[in-house]
């Protein structure tokens, strides 16, 4: 406290007081000079002592003081009351009403047979109040109820991340025991309750983890975000259970359901005196997924057991994904991604162990989605899109005949330099372009990427697999999808430069025309992006845009109240016989090129076209891809992956491809053969 | 000094003497003998105004006691009802016979101030109860009776000396015989204290002591004062006044000295006049007064009860029938011939005057928070029974008038 303050206070009393004194007592002693009111005097001279006049102009003096009491007060009551009544009427608003949030469980997430993939369940929940904080053997009698550390409840109950004013959790999942002696025992537990909360519930565990995606606590960021909400939005509080990723974050606003706000007027010491306005908490909507249950089951188990078989043969199958795609509407049937995580550890809050598991690089990052999130290089399943470029501006027509050698150099010269190999050193000979993409020989596509740097167009593949949407988000509704990376000139040449390359080192050369053809070199691809390349392929032209949600269930039956509309994001036109042409070599994929590779198709009575792929990668073993689509006359789903770190495509995504197409014709993969073919 | 002094001298000069000579006795001597009724005996305008207060005050305790345990409403309606009786029975007394006790008066006055102190007598409790006694079931705050029987030692004392105080010796023997019941209840109820220690004041110096010697003993007050204050705040010696203390006087300058106590309170009871508005809230509507936001609703912070419930327009009203009733007695002063019944007028203004400054300023914050109850509206008997009898005082006086003369 200031103490000059209270001295200035104190010496402006007094000088008010010595003053006012003065006034009064100076009227007392004074003589006439002071009358100068006109009058002439009314006493008869002799000085202004008497007793009587002294006594009574004091009174009149305290008459003075009384009207300066009231005056003083009545001004200042006029200040309070009708100059600043407003800022005191509200202060004093905030102070006796207080609002008691009730959360509202959040929409469910179907699969589009209406089998839940993410549910609610109720959870018993220990709440406190703050004030348990100053009575510290309720505390302890508590903490032993519940079996957790007495520091552990005095933390939570400490945390204010659920509001200042809310009761603080102690305890989720309670067990019945603990919530009848609580119940049966309220003198004990003064300021505890328990509630009733609907918690994140996933009965097939981890199962469309990548698709789904998890919830937590609200963010500081999410916060502030949702005070700029537009109207009707939810503006989130502190504490609120919110998507942070996956479908839960894309369709946050339909999951996520109103609050309840219960408005009381309460008195100083928090007791509710009276209800005011009264929101009632509606639930979120049911949301409803493209996703079929079965086939995401095993596509995710086909995954899992292709990559454990790898990694038994020597290869470290880091990571892999599949997705399958109705070519004919873009919904998706499944889409998954390994290796993957359990949604469940995050309801209640994540553990920092757990969170750091899931972040951990030796773990291969399994929150990823690698459908749509890991770009790796296409390898040999841009073939298809290189011939219709090739096709496309004239380097080659049906009819162009190569021959493969095993090896290729920029001029024929087997002595200069680079010598880029076939991936069959051996040579496969003469080959048309449906050969190159049956056999997939790298030497015609070679020849194709030369082509285009010595024609007017030296740019044509990139048009072509940028017209096939390479190189931009597909729009599928999940969060975090890549664009992938079509290089050209330009790019190469800021890129490199950026990186302190020379301007010779960042030219475009024949050598990156002869990479991209294979789909190698600066190249990244999404798995999404090259289904959705595939889809084009497929329909003869148009792309729907690939999507999960099929529709949000009305709350009562059930039909919809509102459905993804379905829309064509491109339709790519190409000339009849061209399609023929790779519409062979496809189908030459799948059933002509190894006889064990078409030993897994065979027993499939559905006709597939499909093109294996083997990217080399910096640093270790190449991804291996694998994309095809069903029936082959009339397409209906397009079924695309692939698998970091192994041998090669047809021995490792194919076989999860098959087992999805297996899954959706319900004619599981028999063949035991291994595939021995490289590409 | 004159000349600084000319202006306001002049103007309060020019219209004193008109109004110290109209009221000076003509006034009383042209009512005295007129006709002789029953109630004649009675003087309305200080009566009615002191009336309408406290049916102000029980519609005001009415209100607290639908919230407030403390607050029992048929309590107050008792006291109110002692303090009618008693202020009948001391409208009939002839209070004229005390005026030569002063030592009976001195000795009763240090008693009151000193019993709450006696062992076994006081009320051990929280801080609202200091200054209490509790003699069998009775439970009463001898204080309160010890200001009016302040009002009479000093109007007693000083009347000796007919208006005219003239030596310095007499002076110091008026201020050292306030001093005594002074001092002793100063240290223990510093509001009552205040009150006691204004009364004591204003009736020396309308007794007529000499104004440079009532400057000097302001000045030396104020020395004293601050002395206590900066002493206080030394590290390292025994204070006078205890931290708690030295806040609660100075908490209304910066409520932040004490956020959670005093400063929560006041800032509380600010809110709730302020809230009120022009129109307040209505009975019983006081969602600050009334809901625990302020504490002592019914007692020291009764003004923001009522200011809360009936607005600018109410506090108006309760400020206006104060006016009334203290400007009535003041006149009524003015008009008694008698020193000893003029002083006892002067001691009663000064206590009503101090007492409500001191309630509702504290209310509206421009007043140290101290434990004083609004005359005739506070819950609490001793208070009601002593103001009451205050009122039948003023009534005595105006009932004995024409002896006076």
């Amino acid at each position: 406290m200031d103490l000059s303050l209270i001295i200035i206070a104190v010496c402006g009393v007094v000088a008010v007081a010595l003053v006012i004194v003065f006034i009064i007592f100076g009227r007392s002693e004074a003589n006439f000079t002071f009358d100068i009111g006109g009058a002439s005097p009314r006493a008869s001279g002799g000085s202004d002592s008497s007793p009587e006049k002294t006594t009574s102009s004091r009174l009149v003096g305290l008459l003075v003081m009384v009207g300066a009491t009231f005056s003083a007060l009545l001004a200042r009551l006029w200040s309070m009351q009708l100059v600043s009544s407003e800022e005191y009427l509200e202060q004093a608003e905030s102070n006796r009403t207080s609002t008691v949030y009730t959360q509202a469980p959040r929409g469910r997430i179907l699969d589009r047979n209406g089998r839940e993939i993410v549910g609610n369940r109720s959870s018993l929940t220990v709440v406190a109040s703050s004030d348990l904080l100053d009575d510290e053997v309720e505390m302890h009698l508590l903490a032993n109820l519940v079996g957790m550390p007495l520091q552990a409840v005095r933390r939570k109950i400490q945390d204010t991340t659920e509001g200042q004013q809310s009761l603080r959790t102690v305890s989720v999942d309670v067990s019945r025991r603990v919530v009848a002696f609580i119940g049966e025992h309220p003198e004990i537990f003064p300021g505890v309750d328990v509630q009733e909360r609907t918690q994140r519930s996933y009965p097939h565990g981890s199962l469309a983890a990548h698709i789904v995606g998890y919830t937590g606590t609200v963010t500081a960021e999410q916060l502030e975000a949702s005070k700029n909400a537009r109207e009707g939005d939810v503006v989130y509080r502190s504490g609120d259970i919110v998507g942070q990723t996956g479908i839960e974050l894309e369709y946050e606003s339909v999951l996520q359901g109103v609050r309840g706000e219960q408005t009381v007027f309460v008195d100083a010491n928090g007791r509710v005196l009276d209800y005011s306005t009264n929101i009632e908490p509606q639930s979120g909507s049911d949301l409803v997924l493209t996703i079929d249950m079965d086939i995401q089951r095993a596509a995710e188990e086909s995954l899992e057991r292709v990559m454990s078989e790898l990694r038994e043969t020597g290869y470290s199958a880091t990571g892999g994904c599949v997705v399958a795609v109705d070519c004919t509407n873009g919904e998706v049937i499944a889409l998954a991604s390994a290796p993957t995580f359990s949604p469940s550890v995050f309801t209640g809050g994540i553990s920092t162990a757990d969170w750091e598991a899931l972040q951990d690089e030796g773990a291969h990052y399994p929150m990823m989605n690698r459908v749509i999130a890991g770009q790796y290089p296409s390898g040999s399943v841009i073939k298809p899109l290189t011939s219709f470029a090739a096709l496309d501006y004239g380097i080659a027509t049906p009819s162009s005949s190569w021959n493969c050698s095993g090896w290729w150099t920029w001029d024929g010269n087997p002595n200069s330099l680079p010598v880029m190999k076939c991936w069959w050193e051996t040579g496969h000979g003469p080959m048309n372009l449906s050969d190159g993409i049956t056999f997939s020989c790298d030497v015609v596509f070679y020849e194709i990427g030369k082509g285009f740097w010595n024609s007017d167009n030296p740019e044509g593949m990139q048009e072509t697999f940028r017209r096939y949407g390479l190189g931009e988000t597909t729009g599928i509704d999940l969060p975090g999808e890549a664009a992938g990376r079509i290089p050209d000139a330009e790019w190469k040449l800021n890129y490199f430069r950026e990186l302190g390359y020379s301007e010779e080192d960042a030219t475009w050369k024949g050598g990156d025309n002869a990479n991209i053809s294979i789909g190698q070199g600066d190249m990244l691809v999404t798995a999404i992006q090259m289904v959705c390349a595939y889809c084009s392929i497929a329909n003869k032209g148009p792309v729907w845009r690939p999507h999960l949600m099929k529709g949000v269930r009305a709350k009562l039956g059930e039909g919809f109240v509102s459905e993804y509309r379905c829309e064509t994001i491109r339709d790519v036109e190409e000339d009849e016989t061209y399609r023929d042409v790779i519409a062979t070599g496809m189908e030459g994929v799948i059933y002509r090129e190894d006889p064990t590779q078409a030993s897994h198709w065979t027993n499939l009575d559905i006709p597939v076209r499909g093109k294996t792929g083997t990217a080399e990668q910096p640093g270790g073993d190449p991804i291996g891809w694998f994309i095809a689509y069903a029936p082959a006359d009339n397409p209906k789903y397009v079924v695309g992956g692939n698998m970091d770190r192994v041998l090669q495509g047809a021995s490792s995504a194919m076989y999860v491809v098959r087992d999805v197409f297996g899954a959706i014709y319900g004619q599981p993969d028999t063949s035991t053969e291994t595939t021995s073919i490289a590409d | 000094m004159a000349l600084e002094m000319a202006g306001p001298g002049a103007t309060s000069t020019g219209m004193l003497p008109t109004l110290g000579t109209r009221s000076g006795g003509g006034g009383a001597h042209s009512r005295v003998g007129r006709r002789k009724g029953p109630l004649d005996d009675i003087y309305f305008s200080q009566l009615i105004p002191s009336l309408l207060i406290v049916i102000l005050g029980i519609i005001t305790i009415w209100s607290a006691s639908l919230s407030i345990p403390e607050a029992n409403f048929a309590s107050h309606l008792a006291g109110v009802a002692i303090g009618l009786v008693a202020a009948v029975v001391v409208w009939r007394y002839d209070y004229r016979v005390l005026a030569n006790m002063t030592t009976a008066l001195f000795v009763l006055a240090c008693v009151l101030m000193v019993l709450p102190r006696i062992p076994g007598l006081g009320v051990e409790g929280g801080l609202g109860m200091v200054g209490w006694v509790r003699i069998g079931p009775l439970r009463f705050q001898p204080s309160e009776p010890g200001k009016i029987v302040t009002i009479f030692l000093m109007a007693a004392a000083c009347a000796q000396y007919n208006g005219k105080i003239e030596t310095f010796r007499d002076y110091a023997k008026l201020c050292g015989t306030l001093l005594v019941p002074l001092l002793l209840i100063l240290s223990l109820d510093l509001g009552t204290g205040l009150v006691i220690f204004f009364i004591g004041a204003a009736i020396i110096i309308c007794s007529g002591a000499p104004r440079s010697w009532v400057l000097a003993t302001i000045a030396l007050i104020v020395l004293v004062a601050a002395f206590v204050i900066i002493e206080s705040q030394i590290e390292g010696i025994p204070h006078i006044l205890q931290e708690y203390q030295l806040k609660r006087l100075i908490v209304f300058i910066n409520p932040d000295v004490d956020p959670t106590d005093d400063g929560y309170n006041l800032r509380q009871a600010m809110i709730a006049v302020g809230s009120g508005g022009l129109f307040g809230k209505g009975f019983g509507n006081a969602s600050q007064a009334l809901s625990g936001f302020v504490p002592e609703a019914q007692t020291d912070f009764v003004f923001s009860l009522f200011a809360e419930q009936f607005g600018f327009v109410g506090s108006i009203v309760l400020l206006a029938l104060f006016a009334w009733m203290i400007f009535s007695t003041i006149i009524l002063a003015m008009r008694t011939e008698s020193i000893f019944s003029r002083l006892l007028l002067v001691g009663c203004v000064a206590m009503w005057t101090f007492q409500v400054l001191e309630n509702v300023g504290m209310c509206l914050g421009i007043m140290p928070i101290t434990g004083i109850p609004l005359p005739f509206v506070s819950y609490g008997s001793s208070s009601m029974v002593v103001q009451l009898v205050s009122v039948g005082l003023a009534q005595s006086v105006w009932r004995h008038r024409q002896k006076a003369a």
